[in-house]
């Protein structure tokens, strides 16, 4: 059973450092040495990946992915809430609430 | 206009 965590749309999403990543055939591949673990974020996970290398809220990331793709506001941000989610319970992002403190490193 | 798919995080342990 997995617990999916809530992205607030205003929290600000920041990568977590020491992960070796790499392209491959167009998806994003991240390797984590310490936990042992490998991850694929697929095509659009991976541009997702690479707006996040600068600190950025969900509705700025929200805004530059419907500016790029063919896709609907609400559609992509439910999409994008719940990958965030899944990158969150990894431990390869951290959610701060807006003008708080990190939810989770 | 690029194409929408829904991301998804695939994961696997590795042996290292």
């Amino acid at each position: 059973m997995t617990i999916q965590t809530t992205i607030p749309q205003m929290a600000t999403i920041r990568q977590v450092p020491g992960n070796i990543v790499s392209d491959m055939d167009g998806e994003k591949v991240m390797l984590n040495v310490q936990l042992g673990k490998y991850f694929n974020l697929g095509e659009i996970g991976g541009r997702v990946w690479e707006l996040i290398g600068h600190p950025m809220t969900v509705e700025t990331l929200v805004d530059s992915l419907t500016a790029e793709y063919a896709v609907d506001r609400d559609t992509c941000e439910a999409h994008v809430r719940s990958f965030l989610a899944q990158l969150s319970e990894q431990r390869l992002i951290t959610v701060s609430a807006a003008g708080g403190p990190d939810e989770r490193a | 206009n690029k194409e929408w798919t829904k991301p998804s995080l695939e994961v696997l342990e590795v042996k290292l």
